[in-house]
């Protein structure tokens, strides 16, 4: 026998309370790391690769402010443009949905993969969507959870605009960041709204990266000291917009990480404590065998630290499986669409497992420390 | 008549308690010498300080003044780390309730003392064999303290103080929680470590059967020495 296999029959003694200990730890982390991981792609949205070409021209004014089609041709003639297209927020209620259940969006089908690359549809669903004006594609995720297919039929009720509008799918696309929103004809929108001539938005790639801060400088130059002044900005820029309408969200969440750590390193101290209040005889009987202090406390430190790394492997583990196989993206309906957990989370994760080891063992070993032999062995069991 | 050879030499030995306001004497300058391989028994009534002595002697506990050497050493003037190293050598300690670890077995048990030597995981293996063979234990090896009855458990015990092959051996009420022919199995394995095998050993009991194996046998009566 050595040492080490003296304190995994220990760490087993009580096999409840270490299932239980173990579990609370790691289900106390497991949600640490998925509030952490909400809390990061709020604040920091996941981006493609083409991210950093794309551009958002909005109005100046509000993002609830259209923008007159006009200004098209315009944004076209700009050096360092490659592609634009109109870009509008519909916002209408699908089925029996009480709020938004996606994102619905009307653009130009023959820019759209010029902008949006990344999105992967069958060839003939694309041609079928960018020949018949009220046709629509949608994002495999939403597709799913609808359990939508090509030829479908929809009807989106307006909640934004006074129209509503029928579309026919005639596609499902995939391989984007977020695959939940739905992309149809803006002409279609414009038709349903009887000609009105405006966009929510201008959203256009420029030719490089390096060409982005002048094109940005280019575009507001524009149309300044117009009655449609823009504001044009990175596609980072207008999600980080948005992030900020969330408040002081991260405070909250870290707020709530922070009460669940605490907790967790009180559940964690109170089970070492009556562990060690529970073998204070036999503390004081190894240490009259010549075990000395810092060697006792080593074993329940290490004892310690084997349900935290237990709890936190579970916990860990267990979301590492579930972030990844999509299962969240599901749960929260494309809220979040990628939910990655990163290897920073899950370190911070194992960290305070291990400070949690550190802490729970403070009071128990203060004890032990200040236990005399006899004293111990005067304990009652 | 002291022992001309005395393994422990006592002088004025005095442990003083406090208790709230109260100061108690367990042990009043006590003098003693006791011989190697003698066999003490240690008797008196409850508070008599009989056990305070013993602990004293055995190092896990400290007197208030006066001397305690044992083989040699002030164990009063060591300091925890010391005294933890010098007990691990020179001290086999056994307990009226065995105080055995609940989740080991009966080799595993006396194996403990081992873990610190430095000894081989092997040689730490032959050893406790010949301990536990030693109080006739050998077919038990693998058996949890649960699956042993009380007069195994303390010949357990008993071999854990062996292992390391001590010169003295402290035995507190050794057969206080045991049924008489257990009681009388190991006051027989305790006779004969002294008698056979030179140990040392101190023995503190209530009863006189008990204490009429020893090669001799001191009273104490409210922290002194009667007899």
């Amino acid at each position: 026998m050595s040492l080490s296999g003296y304190i995994l029959r220990n760490a087993f003694r009580n096999k409840r309370r270490a299932l239980l200990t173990a579990g609370s730890v790691a289900v106390s982390l497991f949600l640490f790391v998925t509030l952490q991981v909400a809390m990061r792609e709020m604040t920091i949205p996941p981006e493609d690769a083409g991210a950093s070409l794309r551009i958002a021209v909005r109005n100046k004014i509000s993002l609830a402010n259209t923008l007159p089609a006009r200004q098209l041709p315009l944004i076209e003639k700009l050096p360092g443009v490659v592609a634009v297209m109109p870009l509008t927020f519909f916002g209408g209620k699908f089925k029996d949905d009480e709020s938004l259940g996606f994102a619905q969006f009307g653009v130009d089908p023959g820019k759209f993969l010029a902008l949006f690359g990344e999105a992967k549809i069958p060839a003939d669903q694309l041609e079928a969507w960018r020949t018949s004006r009220d046709t629509c594609i949608v994002g495999k995720t939403t597709a799913d959870r609808y359990h939508l297919k090509a030829g479908d039929r929809v009807t989106l009720v307006g909640t934004i605009y006074p129209a509503d509008l029928e579309l026919r799918i005639a596609g499902i696309y995939s391989g984007t960041i977020d695959d939940t929103n739905m992309w149809f004809h803006h002409a279609y929108l414009d038709e349903a709204m009887g000609n009105w001539g405006r966009v929510g938005m201008w959203w256009l790639r420029a030719e490089s990266a390096g060409a982005v801060p002048g094109l940005l400088d280019r575009i507001n130059a524009a149309f300044a000291n117009t009655s449609a002044e823009v504001r044009a900005e990175t596609e980072r820029a207008f999600q980080m917009s948005f992030v900020s309408m969330w408040g002081n969200i991260s405070i909250l969440i870290n707020s709530i990480c922070s009460v669940v750590v605490f907790t967790l390193a009180l559940v964690t101290a109170s089970t070492m404590s009556m562990t060690v209040r529970e073998r204070f005889r036999e503390l004081a009987v190894l240490k009259a065998l010549g075990f000395r202090r810092h060697q006792l406390i080593a074993c329940i430190l290490a004892e310690s630290f084997g349900l935290a790394a237990a709890g936190a492997l579970a916990g860990v583990g267990t979301a590492a499986v579930l972030f990844g196989s999509g299962t969240m993206t599901k749960i929260f309906g494309g809220m979040f669409p990628a939910f990655e957990l990163t290897p920073r989370i899950a370190a911070l994760a194992f960290l305070i497992a291990f400070l949690i080891g550190v802490a729970a063992i403070i009071l128990p070993a203060r004890s032990v420390t200040r236990m005399s032999v006899v004293e111990g062995l005067r304990t009652i069991d | 008549m002291p022992p001309s050879d005395p393994i422990v030499s006592i002088r004025k030995l005095s442990k003083i308690y406090r208790q709230g306001e109260i100061d108690v004497t367990a042990l009043d300058a006590v003098s003693l010498d006791i011989a190697a391989g003698e066999f003490l028994a240690l008797m008196g009534p409850s508070g008599s300080g009989k056990s305070t002595l013993l602990h004293i002697i055995a190092g896990i506990d400290r007197p208030t003044s006066g001397e305690c050497f044992v083989q040699g050493v002030d164990v009063a003037r060591l300091n925890e780390s010391e005294l933890a190293d010098w007990r691990n050598r020179n001290v086999g300690f056994i307990f009226q309730t065995f105080n055995l670890i609940p989740v080991l077995t009966a080799a595993e048990n006396v194996e403990l003392p081992l873990l610190l030597t430095g000894l081989s995981g092997a040689q730490r293996r032959e050893m406790v064999a010949a301990a536990l063979e030693l109080v006739g234990l050998s077919e038990r090896l693998h058996h949890l303290p649960r699956q042993l009855s009380g007069g195994q458990e303390q010949r357990v015990a008993i071999a854990r103080a062996l292992v390391t092959d001590p010169r003295l051996i402290v035995a507190d009420e050794p057969t206080g929680n045991l049924d008489s022919e257990s009681a009388h199995d190991v006051l027989e394995i305790l006779s004969s470590l002294s008698r056979d095998a030179g140990k040392t050993v101190i023995m503190v009991t209530h009863d006189p059967k008990a204490a009429a194996f020893g090669t001799r046998s001191l009273h104490l009566e409210k922290g002194r020495l009667t007899t």
